[in-house]
Formats: C-alpha cells, structure tokens, sequence
C-alpha cells in the first residue's frame, strides 16, 4: 500500500500554513517529497476564495481587527469562509496522477473522509447537490476548497470539530445565506477533542485513498 | 526587415478536469502581449470548489484571450492563444 506522510502541525497562523504548502506544493512537483497531508488548526481567521464576493464578510474590519481575526486572500476555490481553534483542517499535497484526474473525484474523496469520520462518532452527515462540503440536515459540518497545479493540490478540507460557532457569524459561509454552520460537538451535546477527530481523520482518509500515512514531520527542506 | 515569418499560433486549453461540463475563468494572468515561459501559469478557472491553473503550453508571446474573466468555457475550449514567434520581421 502507498505510503504518504502525515505531519501533525497543530494550530497555525494561516499565513504561516500557506507558506508551508507552497513550498510542499513546489517538492511535490520536483517529486523531491511524498505525498503529503497537513494536519492542522487555524488561528481565527476569515479567507476570501477566487469567487469571494467581499460583501459576504459582514463585520466590521476594525472589529475583526479587535477581535485578533485575520482577513486573507487564499487562491483555492470557493467564496468566504471562516477557520479557527477547534477546526480540523487538512492540507493534502497530492499527486492526483496517482490516483484520478479528477478535480470532482478529489472533491468527492475529501467530502468522503469528512462523512466517514462524522459518522465514526455516529453523526449521520451527507452531501448536498450543488453545494459541496458536507451537510448534518441543513446546517454546514464541513468545507472544502481546492487548490491544483499540474494535478497536485494544495488547500483541502476543515471540518468543523468543536469550534466556536460565533466565529460564523463574521461571514456568509460560502456566500448560502441560510446557511448555518455546526459542529461535532454541538451536534453530539459533549466536547469533542481534536486530536480524537484527528485520528479518526487520518484512519478515514487512508481507506479512502487506499494509502497508509505515516506520521512525521515536515521535509527537512520545509521545516528550515 | 525581410520577408514576414508566419507566426505560429498555440492554443492555451482548458484540459479534461474529470467529470467537469464547466469551467468559470477566474482570472488571467497575464496580459495580452506578455512573454510567458513553456509551463507558466497563465490563468485560473474554478469548477465547483476547484481552482485549477491553466499553463502555457509553448514560450512565447500572450497574443489573444479568447475568454475573458468571469465567463466559462468547457474542457476542451480554447481560451487563449500563444504566439511563439513574438515579431513578424
């Protein structure tokens, strides 16, 4: 079974993670790394994808400034959305050649993982036609949004764990305006640990895949 | 200055995304007129929540964008053209 690299980062500024995985996004073209996925949390922060429309960020700047939540441009696909602490976030930097050339293959594989692992904690989560991410009844548990050069990606998924739900407000998520977001632990009544969504992640996306991560930390060529 | 040379024209294509009908041009860029390298990324277009980058398939000059920012194209489509002699002399 194919090997990836799981690399656990922990909770990052979202600046810094993008960093990260533009110079992963580079070696993995080079072939010089393997396939790789970032395991990570957010600081508070609103990012605008390459259809964001700006009028769906609804707080002030200088409140979100207040607030210590960052305002970012990020070039995957997709509207505005919201991370912060208690979200699960993964990055993988894949070869999609290794699997399927296939942006809605990938979508569906990561909308996939997220409903495995909703499910593992016995939350019955879906998908809903034409609105990618993955759905607990009508209320938001999961996004993605991609990111994919000479079929390898970068950006991924955030599924929302135990996070704070106010952070939603800042935003029309997606720009769907009924759109509420949940969480894990909303939907469960119990606090969810992220570490435990994490692991549960990482078994999801290797049936998924069909790939077994092994955990590490970054490239030596990242990491410095 | 001498005869003109023909100048060689190379279509910039949005590839088979898989199971994609339709894509949105998000964004060139590059502006016409630009010389961009084999394997430059020359646009984006976004299908569903996928942006994926459009490269130039040869070296040369950014001669025509067939489809501007915020249309769509279908896999397949010509969006651009690269000319790969940048002066006809």
């Amino acid at each position: 079974m194919k090997r990836i690299l799981w690399v656990s980062l922990g909770r990052v500024r979202y600046h810094k993670a993008l960093e990260i995985q533009r110079k992963l996004h580079s070696l993995r073209g080079k072939g010089e790394i393997p396939d790789t996925v970032l395991s990570l949390e957010h600081e508070p922060v609103i990012t605008l994808g390459r259809s964001a429309d700006p009028r769906h960020i609804l707080a002030d700047p200088a409140y979100l400034v207040a607030k210590g939540v960052d305002l970012v441009e990020a070039e995957r696909g997709g509207d505005v959305t919201y991370h912060g602490p208690g979200q699960l976030v993964l990055y993988p930097i894949l070869d999609l050649r290794g699997w399927k050339r296939s942006v809605k293959w990938y979508i569906w594989a990561l909308e996939e993982v997220m409903i495995r692992v909703a499910s593992s904690f016995g939350i019955a989560a879906g998908r809903l036609p034409g609105y990618p991410g993955i759905w607990a009844g009508d209320r938001k548990l999961g996004s993605v949004g991609i990111y994919v050069r000479s079929w390898i990606t970068m950006h991924g998924l955030a599924l929302n764990v135990d996070l704070d739900p106010d952070g939603f407000e800042f935003i029309v998520p997606c720009g769907i305006h009924w759109a509420k977001a949940t969480s894990l632990s909303s939907l469960l009544g119990r606090p969810v640990g992220l570490g435990e969504a994490e692991s549960r992640a990482r078994e999801a996306f290797a049936g998924v895949f069909g790939v077994h991560p092994v955990e590490g930390g970054l490239p030596e060529a990242v990491a410095a | 200055m001498g005869r003109r040379k023909e100048v060689e024209l190379a279509d910039i294509v949005v590839p088979p995304l898989g199971d994609v009908q339709e894509v949105r041009v998000v964004r060139w860029l590059r502006d016409v007129g630009d010389e961009v390298e084999a394997g430059e990324a020359v646009a984006e277009v976004e299908a569903e929540k996928a942006t994926f980058v459009i490269e130039a398939p040869v070296k040369g000059k950014l001669f025509a964008i067939l489809v501007p920012e915020g249309r769509t194209a279908a896999p397949g489509e010509v969006i651009g053209k690269i000319a790969e002699k940048g002066d006809a002399e």
